[in-house]
């Protein structure tokens, strides 16, 4: 159900990456693919040393469509340790970025993710391939035109269930129906046996 | 021996490779992988020069769920992530929509200060699985019942206050969803005075035990570099060396207020692994001691009825409190657009969430950064060298909740 709130200002916004409250909690970059290698290579050697996070966001209405979210993180065990997040838009019908891999390890299972999940492709990747579903599966299920369920399947009682007495009886599949029911519940307050009737 | 980049087959069964080398999988039903892990294994003879983990077999779109939830809602199916430290999700879940909204200042203390609590008693409660079956996977099967019997206080504690055991859902956006009820300090009390004895029972059933020790020193060592190379985080990253902590280093809630040490250790092996959990849980629980002697009273929850629902009393007495009652369960609130990361140190390292609202009452992207992905990850760099029987060690040592890898 959509909100009947009064939207603060910019609501529903198409990007919010850009009209985002200020918010202290790392240093932003937005790149494009082209300078992301670049941009992340001198990241590193500026000692962001930890890739705390690589993920995907999809934005359907915006173009580029996807953005992927690089966090790095530098000075670990020092008393300012700096956080700092990249993101990177990416479009096309086969949106690809050059992969990190070979600059952070941890970033394997994250690209493979991203890729599983959004349809990333992550050029110079070892292995990319799905991670979380099964290699058959078909469709990126985090794109927003993905859909939450699939079309419901028919229910069809189990086997076992079939081979029952009641279900030779002539009761439905899915138990008693409302008028059987009903008749329960009426003898149940009155305390008589319940009349015969048909299920 | 390095990690060598030729994939490995998605081998179910023995694959005789040459005289002595053969493709073993282990798992994903394997008792001592924690959860559903494959782990496809190339050995020589005992010695693993090639392991690949395989995840995602217990996937189940908590990300995709938590985006078609309202932001009140999705708080619940985030707490279903990493199952055994539950607390610890939801906390970087609400931080995080608190920032966007703007009030984290207005969230009062005596919340923040029970969210610590809360947190610190999941932090002790997720160890205390680590600890038991870790132990049962080298054998010591007696500190399995008294880590479960610890635990179980901690969750009868989680049923008082939140009303269920592994997932309460008791911290909400602004604060908490009641105040404790009466007794449960004196409870806590309780825990506090059974946690010493308790612990010096287990390490020295466990921590001294030669068995355990020759199973773990020097097995699976992971060093500072590495580690952080591949996003190591919590225990294991401070087992190598590294001192970071997100409540130290980006404290939230308070924590700055609080004493406590960071332990740390600089061999990096399994056996780090496992004394810098063991001292963690008595960090922990000195700052539980340290909240509960002074915790605050007042209210649990922003004034403002607009992100949290009016009291249960007023609804019946005032038009207004049942219609933002009314509001807030039927459609929420909306949060301004923009997004954010929010960690917080979790048992198994830094859990954060990067969320992304659009201005609408559900959120547009939720993005959990897994620490036990992270720390999984790494299995195939330290497994590399080491010998099969120890597998079970470096699973164990790293701690995974199958709940988090795989979401």
């Amino acid at each position: 159900m959509p909100s009947s709130q009064t939207p603060p200002a910019g609501a529903t916004a198409v990007d919010p990456t850009a009209v985002r409250p200020p918010i202290d909690d790392a240093r932003i970059i937005r790149t494009s693919p082209e300078h992301v290698r670049a941009e992340l290579v001198a990241l590193k050697a500026d000692g962001f040393a930890m890739l705390l996070d690589l993920g995907g966001v999809d934005y359907p209405e915006r173009t580029p469509r996807f953005d992927v979210v690089y966090h790095l993180l530098r000075g670990l065990a020092t008393a300012q340790p700096e956080r700092v997040r990249v993101l990177c838009g990416v479009d096309g019908p086969e949106p690809t970025l050059p992969s990190v891999c070979d600059l952070w390890p941890s970033a394997n299972w994250a690209e493979r993710e991203v890729f599983d999940l959004f349809g990333v492709r992550f050029a110079g990747h070892p292995d990319l391939k799905r991670i979380q579903l099964p290699d058959e599966w078909v469709g990126h299920p985090l794109r927003k035109d993905y859909p939450l369920r699939g079309p419901a399947l028919e229910r069809t009682p189990r086997p076992s269930f079939a081979l029952k007495s009641n279900v030779a009886a002539g009761t439905p599949a899915f138990g008693k129906t409302a008028a059987a029911l009903q008749r329960q519940i009426v003898a149940a307050r009155s305390g008589e046996p319940p009349k015969d009737g048909p299920a | 021996m390095s990690v060598t980049d030729t994939p490995l087959p998605l081998a179910m069964d023995v694959v005789e490779r040459s005289d002595n080398r053969m493709v073993l999988s282990m798992g994903p039903q394997h008792p001592s992988t924690h959860g559903v892990l494959q782990v496809i294994t190339e050995i020589e003879g005992e010695t693993v020069v090639n392991a690949e983990p395989v995840i995602g077999y217990l996937h189940t779109g908590i990300e995709k769920s938590a985006e078609n939830l309202f932001w009140t809602q999705a708080s619940t199916v985030v707490e279903r992530m990493d199952y055994l430290s539950p607390l610890s999700n939801a906390m970087a879940y609400v931080l995080g929509v608190e920032k966007l909204l703007g009030v984290t200042d207005l969230v009062p203390r005596r919340a923040q200060q029970l969210r610590i609590l809360l947190c610190e008693l999941s932090r002790i409660a997720s160890h205390c699985v680590w600890l038991g079956t870790g132990g049962i996977d080298l054998g010591a099967i007696s500190g399995f019942f008294y880590c479960f019997d610890l635990r179980e206080r901690i969750l009868d504690l989680n049923e008082f206050s939140g009303g269920a055991r592994m997932h309460p859902n008791y911290l909400r956006i602004g604060g908490l969803r009641d105040d404790i009820p009466a007794g449960f300090l004196d409870k806590v009390d309780d825990l506090i005075k059974m946690y010493y004895p308790r612990m010096r029972e287990l390490r020295a059933l466990l921590q001294k035990n030669p068995i355990l020790q020759d199973r773990m020193i020097d097995v699976g060592i992971l060093n500072a570099d590495d580690a952080i190379a591949w996003g190591v985080t919590g225990p294991s990253l401070r087992a190598a060396g590294v001192a970071y902590d997100v409540r130290k280093a980006f404290p939230y809630s308070g924590y700055e207020q609080l004493d406590f040490d960071i332990p740390t250790r600089t061999e990096g092996d399994a056996y780090a692994r496992f004394l810098v959990r063991l001292d963690e849980m008595d960090q922990s629980m000195s700052i539980i001691e340290q909240i509960r002697e002074n915790l605050e009273g007042g209210p649990v929850m922003v004034a403002d009825t607009k992100f949290a629902p009016p009291p249960k009393e007023t609804i019946a007495v005032s038009m207004e409190a049942l219609i933002h009652h009314f509001k807030y369960v039927s459609e929420s609130f909306r949060v301004p657009p923009g997004d954010v990361y929010s960690p917080v140190e979790g048992p198994r390292g830094e859990t954060g969430y990067y969320l992304v609202s659009n201005g609408d009452n559900r959120p547009w992207r939720v993005r959990t950064r897994p620490a036990s992905l992270y720390n999984l990850q790494v299995l195939k760099k330290i497994a590399v060298g080491e010998f099969i029987a120890d597998m079970v060690v470096m699973i164990g040592s790293l701690d995974p909740v199958f709940g988090e890898v795989d979401r």
